[in-house]
């Protein structure tokens, strides 16, 4: 074949530059099939081959593959980076979203059928017919005290948590409470010890016995898991140091909540404590249309 | 009166293995290691019992395979054959799953190591160290494992305000004495104490010898010591197995032992006491 024959040969069409949701079919199913394992054993990490994305690792990888593994026609899609909706990276997440897929993008809790969430499960209590999706940096809780894999892996066979607890106490003795502020440990359906995600302690009372489905998906780590609906999770305490949520002396200085999960405003030259506001942004919105009413 | 615990063969091999290591090794053939397949058995057929509130001494030079003995037992090192029974744990429990294993670790056996470090999380608290056997048995209360803790530690002469202080502050001796508290945490039915006082100056390890037998006298826990040590083996044991290369070649009350050894090699052994 000679240059001329080669530059008559009309170029074939071009087919659609990317598959449907991003992802190749094959992932998907390999996705959603961890999904189902996870499901089956609530709270165990099932490893999946996560995929290069078109973000960096370790800015929600793991949840975005299980969103558009999932994402369907019919589907709205709320994408929340520490409460926020409107912060870079549920943006760009929810852009994505948008373009890959049918599903339509939306900031109002109510009406997202898929909750991709980093750090914050909304103040609004889902619904069964809503799945949650969190973002996880480290699945593995037991990192903490024992940094060999093969280790972990025996500790959830046997059930072996007395080091987390031996974690916990020395945390006691050392600083007079539980120093964990986010990524509280838990126990999922009275077996495997489970790391919440960094999720405030505020949160922690949120997945227990819940309604609705939620699946932990660790793109750099490779590890998806899950709490269905209506499991038990019980954080770690002791009898008399129990888990408590985080406590503020002010309403929300926007929406006056006193309910819900705030952020404290830092004056960035002083340093000082300006206010508190509330953290899940669309939550705070929507009080404060309804007050205008 | 039934044995607390009881061992039957305990034979431990590290190596390949032949059929003819068992029948080439031993004090009859000077060695411990199968100078057909290289093996070397640190121990074989061991047997003995204990009974409830006894003490059974373990002595033998470096290498003849009483620390094996111990690290089978305490779940260490799994045996190449061989069985124990423990009083109220049915069937043998070397063989039990590893989960039944660690719950017997953590409430029914305490061991003291010769080395603190084998015994001990140096960078945990003190108060941490002895409580980590109650959260292993299921203990959820800080102020009841703190008043536990405390109790073991005002018994093994530890000043109680110290409880929060990594052991890697502490002498050897108070370390040694740390790990007695925490083996004695979870009221084991069974001590074994491995040269506990090995390595300490000699009125540190009177203290300790000390403190073992009132243990003793008061909780009346069976243990199994193990020492090189003559002195800690009268002073402690009723009873004495002598081992030589892996095998026990004695065994009898220890004041018979000590006073009119049989064995070529156990009137060697006390004759060479200083």
């Amino acid at each position: 074949m000679n240059v001329r024959t080669l530059l008559d040969t009309p170029v074939p069409e071009p087919g659609p530059a990317y598959n449907y949701a991003f992802l190749d079919e094959g992932t998907k199913r390999e996705i959603r099939r961890a999904v189902l394992k996870a499901v089956a054993i609530p709270g165990h990490q099932v490893p999946f081959g996560s995929r290069e994305m078109p973000l960096g690792r370790g800015w929600g990888t793991g949840g975005l593959q299980l969103s558009l593994s999932l994402l369907g026609e019919g589907e709205c899609f709320k994408a929340i980076d520490q409460g926020a909706d409107d912060s870079v990276n549920a943006v760009n997440m929810r852009r994505l979203v948008a373009a890959m897929t049918d599903a339509e993008p939306v900031t109002d809790t109510r009406a997202a059928t898929l909750v991709q969430s980093r750090h914050r499960i909304p103040e609004e209590r889902l619904r069964p017919d809503q799945t949650l999706v969190l973002q996880v940096p480290a699945p593995e809780p037991l990192s903490w005290i024992e940094p060999r894999y093969a280790q972990t892996q025996r500790m959830h066979a046997e059930r072996d948590y007395s080091p987390m607890w031996l974690y916990l106490y020395e945390s006691i003795a050392r600083h007079g409470e539980i120093a964990v502020g986010a990524n509280y440990p838990v126990i999922v359906d009275g077996h495997y010890l489970m790391s919440p995600t960094p999720i405030p302690r505020w949160d922690v009372p949120k997945l227990d016995r819940a309604p609705f489905l939620t699946l932990l998906g660790a793109g750099r780590e490779k590890r998806i898991y899950a709490v269905p609906p209506h499991t038990s999770v019980v954080p770690l305490e002791f009898e008399d140091y129990r888990f408590q949520v985080e406590r503020f002396a002010q309403p929300c200085a926007r929406c006056g909540a006193t309910d819900a999960y705030l952020d404290e405003v830092l004056d960035p030259r002083s340093g000082e404590t300006v206010c508190f506001t509330c953290s899940d942004t669309a939550h705070c919105e929507l009080r404060r249309t309804e007050a205008q009413r | 009166m039934s044995a607390m615990l009881s061992v039957e063969r305990l034979t431990r091999r590290y190596g390949p293995g032949c059929d003819r290591c068992l029948a080439s090794t031993g004090p009859a053939h000077g060695t411990n290691s199968c100078p057909h397949c290289g093996t070397v058995v640190a121990c074989a057929d061991v047997s003995f019992d204990v009974e409830d509130g006894e003490v059974l001494g373990i002595v033998g030079e470096s290498g003849s395979g009483k620390s094996t003995v111990a690290a089978c037992l305490a779940f260490d090192q799994p045996p190449t054959s061989g069985q124990a029974f423990l009083e109220g744990f049915d069937g043998d429990m070397l063989s039990a799953d590893a989960a039944a294993r660690r719950r017997l670790r953590n409430t029914r056996i305490g061991i003291v190591y010769q080395t603190p470090q084998q015994g001990l999380a140096l960078d945990v608290t003190t108060g941490g160290n002895v409580g980590e056997r109650l959260l292993a048995a299921d203990w959820r209360h800080v102020g009841r494992i703190r008043a536990r803790a405390s109790d073991l530690l005002e018994r093994t002469e530890i000043p109680i305000a110290r409880i929060d202080e990594e052991p890697r502050a502490f002498s050897g001796g108070m370390r040694q004495r740390v790990q007695l508290a925490k083996a004695l945490a979870s009221r084991p039915s069974l001590l074994i104490l491995d040269e506990p006082t090995t390595g300490l100056d000699v009125s540190v390890q009177a203290r300790i010898l000390d403190l073992i037998q009132g243990i003793q006298r008061e909780a009346g826990v069976a243990m199994v010591v193990i020492s090189h040590d003559l002195g800690v083996i009268r002073l402690l044991t009723e009873r004495t197995l002598v081992m030589k290369l892996g095998r026990v070649v004695e065994e009898g009350l220890t004041d018979q032992v000590l006073e009119d050894p049989q064995d070529a090699y156990t009137q060697l052994l006390v004759n060479s006491a200083l």
